[in-house]
């Protein structure tokens, strides 16, 4: 009875990681969905969203499986894409739901890195190749490239054959505020200059420990703030913006 | 005869007005970076390097040179007193250095690991004027095949000297190396991964990356790890700095083989301070009559770490003034800085820069006798420190950070790129990744495919070039069995040995 429970929790835990995997398969596609929405409001240059979902989905469903039947065939960047990105790591995902995983930090670890490897493989099919024997643009980042993908075909299989730790524990809070506070910090250092970003990171980036108390980090980051605003403008003479721009003008 | 001239004009150079003021700042800082657990060497000279803009190149490398080594003199203080080592580098000190704090000799532990220092600096300050001179000849004799291999002899090295796993250091490299191929190709100008997005045409900026995989993924490690440690150990009065006799006696022998051992480490591609330390405490215990009292505060377990890790922070300057190449991360950035002051590191910079090499070498004796200054009677105020919480000083160090890369192209997407980089160094860390190997890949990563690609283009094509070019065969050679050493089982096992004992 434990031995079938045991069995059947471990069976869960490779679900999931498979479905993280199929995710991870199309995270580039997704990512230029979301890319793709500020379109709409004219930031920056590229494809529509309905645009990007419709190539996307087409190259995934239908573009690459009739390239992988047909052979060689001028390829577009999507179905490309999908060849040499999704479909391997898809492939994967299905493969890990019928493993015994004993090391989940090693497989999960070197099948990500694998993944990244995929798409630099992708991000470089452009490129030229060998031209005679010099070396053309693309030929070192597909000789990396493929070196990383056997490199973390070799972790992940470490991670199937030997015993090792767990994943790691994650927590939340501190990634998250001390990102929000860069994010912050990057967004707000041209329109509201140093001092007011200086400051509102500080406290941001302080919501990151529970041990934070207020009071302290208010005075803490005030004087940061003002020391800040001394050293870099003044005494190593680096050219900032200093206060909100609407108060300037 | 030249040698003395060549010292002397250092003397002059570093004895100018600014050059001292950097050299102290730079100890200070250092001390200051190696005192402070949580901040590590690599993410302040990267924080600081968007700071030397403004400074004449020797200066700004003087101070930079001075963290690295200050940051040695730093951590020991730390390691001895409250046991939490400051510095990877004193992590073997703490061993011994804090049961003879507990004994109530935590003066002599001080005295000793500074005296351990300041002798390791001179030496190794000697070393690289003897040895600068010579290597640069021979590195004229390298054609671009031995400089590939040599590279390839830095990185196996670097895979040898890392912790845990090889395959998994191998790969950290070659994703390094892979990053460094983000951006325009040297040759021929196309656009490489870059998705055509402008930001990215220039490539990843070194000092972007190397601020978040050490900077901000080790603060959010440490918030994740509950940061409030216990730090309230050893607080009471140090009282009697001065070593007995059979102190100083029975230091000497492992000061001198620390010296000797942390020098030939820092100069191998890969080595640096961290694993000198490691390498001497080793030593010493293997020597020692009775390895017993290693562990239950033997002064040999302080004196060798810490002589070897100074001599290896200033010897690992040598491959970079002569050869052009980083041995490790900290380099990688001096690189950074030599760049940002429009100098090519190579062996042409010791015959067109004198004032910046015999400057700086000059300027490391000197440091160090402010190292011992700073360090041995202002013990107090150092240990004072330890008692501003991590609560206050971690969002501080993110500000810093902050502003630091921002002003590096006053550009805001570089700080969004430090942070997504320091989510990823945090990624890493929890899978268990070394991301030293990470950035030394990044670093030669650009020297490494030009020299391959001039190797292959010279030989017309023939990869056999490597094999039949003496100098070149010899380095893979040496690359190849220290590959095939450490993968063989019972060596692994001592590695791991030494590591594990580190960690205790």
């Amino acid at each position: 009875m434990a031995d079938t429970m045991g069995h059947s929790a471990t069976a869960t835990r490779n679900t999931s990681v498979a479905l993280g995997f199929c995710l991870l398969a199309i995270a580039p596609q997704i990512f230029e969905f979301i890319w793709s929405i500020g379109t709409i409001f004219g930031w920056g240059a590229g494809r529509g969203p309905a645009t990007v979902v419709i190539s996307h989905a087409t190259a995934l469903l239908a573009g690459a499986p009739s390239a992988l039947l047909a052979g060689d065939t001028k390829k577009s960047s999507d179905v490309l894409l999908a060849l040499m990105y999704s479909y391997p790591l898809f492939a994967v995902a299905i493969l890990t739901i019928f493993m015994t995983i004993k090391s989940a930090q090693d497989y999960i670890g070197g099948i990500v890195l694998m993944a990244l490897a995929l798409f630099a493989l992708w991000a470089s099919s452009d490129l030229q190749g060998m031209r005679g024997f010099s070396f053309g643009a693309g030929t070192a980042p597909r000789m990396f490239g493929g070196l990383l993908v056997a490199l973390s075909a070799g972790i992940a299989l470490t991670g199937l054959m030997t015993d090792g730790p767990a994943l790691a524990h994650y927590s939340w809070r501190g990634p998250l505020f001390v990102m929000a506070a860069i994010l912050f910090f990057a967004l707000a250092i041209r329109p509201l200059g140093l001092v007011v970003s200086a400051f509102v990171s500080f406290l941001i980036a302080a919501l990151g420990s529970h041990e934070t108390r207020w009071l302290e980090a208010v005075i803490v980051g005030a004087c940061l703030t003002l020391g800040c605003a001394l050293l870099f403008p003044y005494v190593l003479g680096l050219p900032m913006p200093m206060f909100p721009r609407f108060l300037v003008q | 005869m030249e040698l003395f001239a060549n010292l002397a004009h250092g003397f002059v150079v570093a004895f100018s007005p600014i050059n001292l003021l950097m050299c102290l700042i730079g100890a200070l800082v250092g001390t200051l970076v190696g005192v402070l657990p949580g901040i590590g060497t690599i993410a302040t000279v990267a924080m600081l390097l968007p700071i030397t803009f403004g400074l004449p190149p020797v200066g700004a490398l003087i101070m930079l040179a001075g963290i690295y080594y200050g940051a040695q003199y730093g951590g020991s203080t730390t390691s001895i007193l409250v046991n939490i080592p400051g510095e990877a580098t004193s992590v073997v000190t703490a061993i011994d250095g804090h049961q003879m704090a507990k004994q109530g000799r935590a003066g002599p532990a001080l005295a000793i690991a500074a005296i351990g220092s300041f002798f390791a600096g001179c030496v190794a300050t000697v070393l690289i004027a003897v040895l600068g001179a010579p290597l640069t000849k021979l590195a004229l004799a390298f054609g671009p095949a031995e400089y590939f291999s040599l590279m390839v002899l830095g990185l196996i090295f670097a895979v040898v000297l890392a912790k845990g796993s090889v395959l998994k250091a191998i790969a950290m490299i070659v994703l390094g190396l892979l990053m460094s191929m983000v951006g325009s190709d040297i040759e021929t100008g196309a656009s490489r991964m870059a998705f055509n997005i402008p930001e990215l045409a220039d490539g990843l900026g070194f000092a972007t990356v190397a601020m978040g995989v050490f900077g901000f993924a080790e603060i959010i490690r440490n918030l994740d790890a509950g940061a409030e440690m216990n730090r309230d150990l050893v607080q009471q009065k140090i009282t009697g700095l001065m070593p007995t006799r059979k102190d100083l006696i029975d230091s000497t022998p492992p000061i001198l083989r620390g010296t000797v051992l942390g020098s030939i480490l820092g100069i191998l591609p890969g080595g640096g301070a961290v694993i000198a330390s490691f390498a001497a405490y080793t030593l010493e215990k293997k020597l020692a009559k009775d390895p017993k009292r290693f562990g239950r505060g033997a002064i040999e377990g302080v004196a060798a770490p810490e002589s070897a890790n100074n001599a290896a922070a200033q010897t690992s300057f040598i491959p970079l003034l002569t050869l052009g190449i980083p041995p490790n991360a900290v380099m990688a950035l001096m690189v950074g800085a030599m760049t940002i002051h429009g100098i090519v590191p190579g062996p042409q910079v010791m015959q067109k820069q004198p004032d910046l090499v015999w400057g700086m070498i000059a300027s490391m004796w000197i440091g160090n006798l402010m190292l011992i200054i700073i360090n041995l009677p202002l013990v107090g105020i150092w240990v004072r420190l330890l008692r501003v919480p991590y609560r206050l000083m971690f969002p501080s160090i993110v500000i810093f950070c902050a502003i630091g890369i921002y002003s590096v192209n006053n550009a805001p997407v570089d700080v969004i790129l430090a942070g997504v980089f320091g989510l990823v160094g945090y990624w890493l860390i929890k899978h268990d990744f070394e991301p030293a190997p990470l950035l030394l890949g990044m670093v030669l990563g650009p020297l490494m495919e030009e020299n391959l690609r001039r190797a292959l283009l010279i030989s017309r094509g023939d990869w056999s070039v490597f094999l039949t070019r003496p100098l070149s065969a010899v380095l893979l050679a040496i690359a190849a069995f220290l590959l095939v050493l450490t993968v063989l089982p019972v060596l692994r096992a001592k590695r791991d040995e030494v590591f594990t004992e580190s960690e205790n």
